[in-house]
């Protein structure tokens, strides 16, 4: 009997305690990036008021209007509020509603980065096959040059070289993690490989395929989950450099804008978007680890 | 594998030497403009050719790899000293503060290191000179990413501070810089120098992905990141395939470290 075996009540408060703290990583992470831009020099400045041909009253018009009227958490109160009837106010330099900047813009980064996701995530994992299964030092060293080869070009050249070829970009997303989740499903596989579930399998002449579903998958299970997670990640950062230089026009994109244009609606909604989902994929890789691993338990 | 480790060893050293000797061995200087001579092929005066505006190729390379590589360890070295502190910070005090500081770790790694990036170096004002732009990029990088170091060091705090031995130490009466210099540092170094490794292939990948971006090091200031903006330029390219050393000589460099670090590179790389 397993004296240690959670109790559902201390499983109802680990899911509270990952959505309490995911609650305020996302309001944490909105606050910051509006502080970055609220704080940051030349904020409260409109450029069109350097303007010479403009008279003197103008440009101290043009400078009223940038003046911020209120503290930064009255602003990010007044934010917040508005955001959770699904206003995100309005873009200072698109003047475009936020809201539907974030809606045609969304659809396009989520294809590239679950795409590129999962292209990485499969690569990396046929990489670490090869590296680990067969057992031949022909394929270790070709999968560790493969890997090494890919992690030292930055991801925006690699997104450069696709979008001069016209090659899916998903595909730069993918080459992107594939080298970065490799070191860890290399690890993982060369673990599982000399488990003796495993070893028991194999003698008892269980078929690859089921070996390769249950032992491997099935038992790497939480670890893939967490892996996931961080792979989701990646290929939100990722996205940001290659959406800006090939003119994609997704959420990675609109971020670079907002972040050059010191537009601070923009950026506090897609500050917290983009904390929003990595927050809740990494709580969901936790959670999904953590329960699978209590199942073992 | 100590042969491909020796051969990056040696390449590294000798990318390092000619970075700091850049002054002495560079034909030009970084800014010296050859207003005649704009996008000149290469040749006996400009080995490389020329940019743009008439700036020395390979002058501009060799100057580029000093700041990459000198400031890329340093803001490592920035991440590494505030994780420690941090994790020291949360190891013994109160469990809220332990929460608040987890609470940070996790914000800091919820939020992808480019997109912060991409933020931060958008404050600066547009102004800003050469040298300051340098040091704030590698700054905030260093600040940035303290995050992933952080996390490993708490890990390996909370498995030290239930050991026996150091138990033993603060029921002998041991003081606690002692403990830590004496006993725990030894333990931690190793963990150290690991992130320390894998941090500077990270951050000099940073660097060049805001320089393509127009975010890293300002201008006239060369750094591998603001010359790798030639590549958004094909036709420049065709002209004078030099302009891809940069590129080449930031690959070569990535390969080597990732060769001296291929024993600790098991984690997910940042």
């Amino acid at each position: 009997m397993n004296l240690h075996r959670p109790t559902p009540l201390s499983i109802w408060r680990r899911i509270l305690t990952s959505l309490l703290t995911l609650l305020l990583v996302v309001l944490a992470g909105g606050f910051a990036a509006a502080a970055f831009v609220r704080y940051s020099p030349g904020f409260d400045v409109d450029e069109n008021s350097w303007n010479p041909r403009i008279s003197a009253a103008t440009a101290e018009a043009l400078q009223a209007r940038k003046q911020p009227k209120t503290s930064l958490l009255v602003f990010y109160a007044r934010y917040l509020r508005a955001a959770l009837h699904g206003d995100f106010g309005k873009s200072e330099s698109l003047q475009v509603p936020v809201a539907q900047l974030l809606h045609e813009r969304a659809a396009i980064s989520a294809r590239l980065v679950f795409t590129g996701t999962i292209g990485g995530l499969l690569g990396g994992g046929l990489l670490a096959w090869l590296a680990v299964w067969p057992r031949q030092r022909i394929l270790q060293a070709g999968s560790a040059s493969i890997s090494g080869f890919l992690l030292a070009i930055p991801p925006a050249v690699l997104a450069l070289g696709f979008f001069f070829v016209q090659a899916p970009l998903a595909l730069a997303v993918a080459l992107t993690i594939m080298p970065r989740v490799f070191g860890t499903l290399r690890a993982l596989l060369t673990d599982l490989r000399s488990s003796p579930d495993l070893l028991t399998a194999r003698a008892r002449g269980i078929g690859s395929r089921v070996i390769a579903l249950r032992y491997v998958v099935g038992t790497a299970a939480p670890q893939l989950a967490s892996l996931g997670g961080v792979a989701l990640v990646l290929a939100f950062g990722a996205i940001i450099p290659i959406e800006a230089l090939c003119d994609v026009p997704g959420l990675g994109q609109l971020a670079w804008k907002a972040a050059l244009a010191r537009d601070l609606p923009l950026l506090c909604a897609i500050a917290l978007l983009i904390t929003f989902l990595t927050a809740v994929v990494a709580a969901a890789g936790d959670l999904l680890s953590g329960s699978r691993e209590r199942n073992l338990a | 594998m100590r042969a491909p480790r020796r051969v990056a060893g040696i390449i590294l050293s000798v990318v390092c030497l000619a970075a700091l000797l850049a002054p002495w061995i560079a034909p030009y200087s970084y800014d010296q403009q050859f207003r005649d001579s704009p996008a000149a092929a290469p040749g006996a005066q400009f080995p490389m050719g020329t940019d743009e505006i008439g700036r020395d190729r390979l002058s501009r390379l060799l100057y580029a790899t000093r700041v990459s590589l000198a400031l890329a360890p340093a803001a490592a070295a920035v991440s590494i000293v505030l994780g420690l502190s941090f994790s020291l910070l949360a190891l013994r005090r109160a469990r809220w503060t332990r929460e608040a500081l987890s609470g940070i770790t996790t914000l800091s790694l919820s939020l992808p290191w480019i997109f912060l990036f991409v933020i931060l170096r958008a404050e600066l004002p547009l102004n800003t000179d050469p040298a300051t732009s340098i040091l704030l990029t590698f700054a905030l990088m260093g600040i940035a990413g303290w995050a992933w170091a952080g996390r490993v060091f708490s890990a390996s705090l909370r498995t030290l501070a239930d050991a026996d031995w150091l138990v033993q130490a603060r029921a002998s009466g041991m003081h606690s810089l002692r403990i830590a210099s004496v006993h725990m540092w030894p333990h931690l170094r190793s963990i150290a120098l690991a992130q320390f490794r894998a941090l500077i292939p990270a951050y000099i990948l940073g660097e060049a992905s805001l320089g393509l971006l127009g975010l890293g090091v300002a201008e006239p200031l060369p750094s591998w990141g603001n010359l790798l903006k030639d590549l958004q330029h094909p036709d420049t390219i065709r002209a004078n395939p030099w302009a891809l050393g940069p590129l080449a000589l930031l690959m070569l460099v990535m390969i080597c470290l990732e060769a001296l670090g291929s024993d600790t590179n098991n984690e997910v790389t940042v």
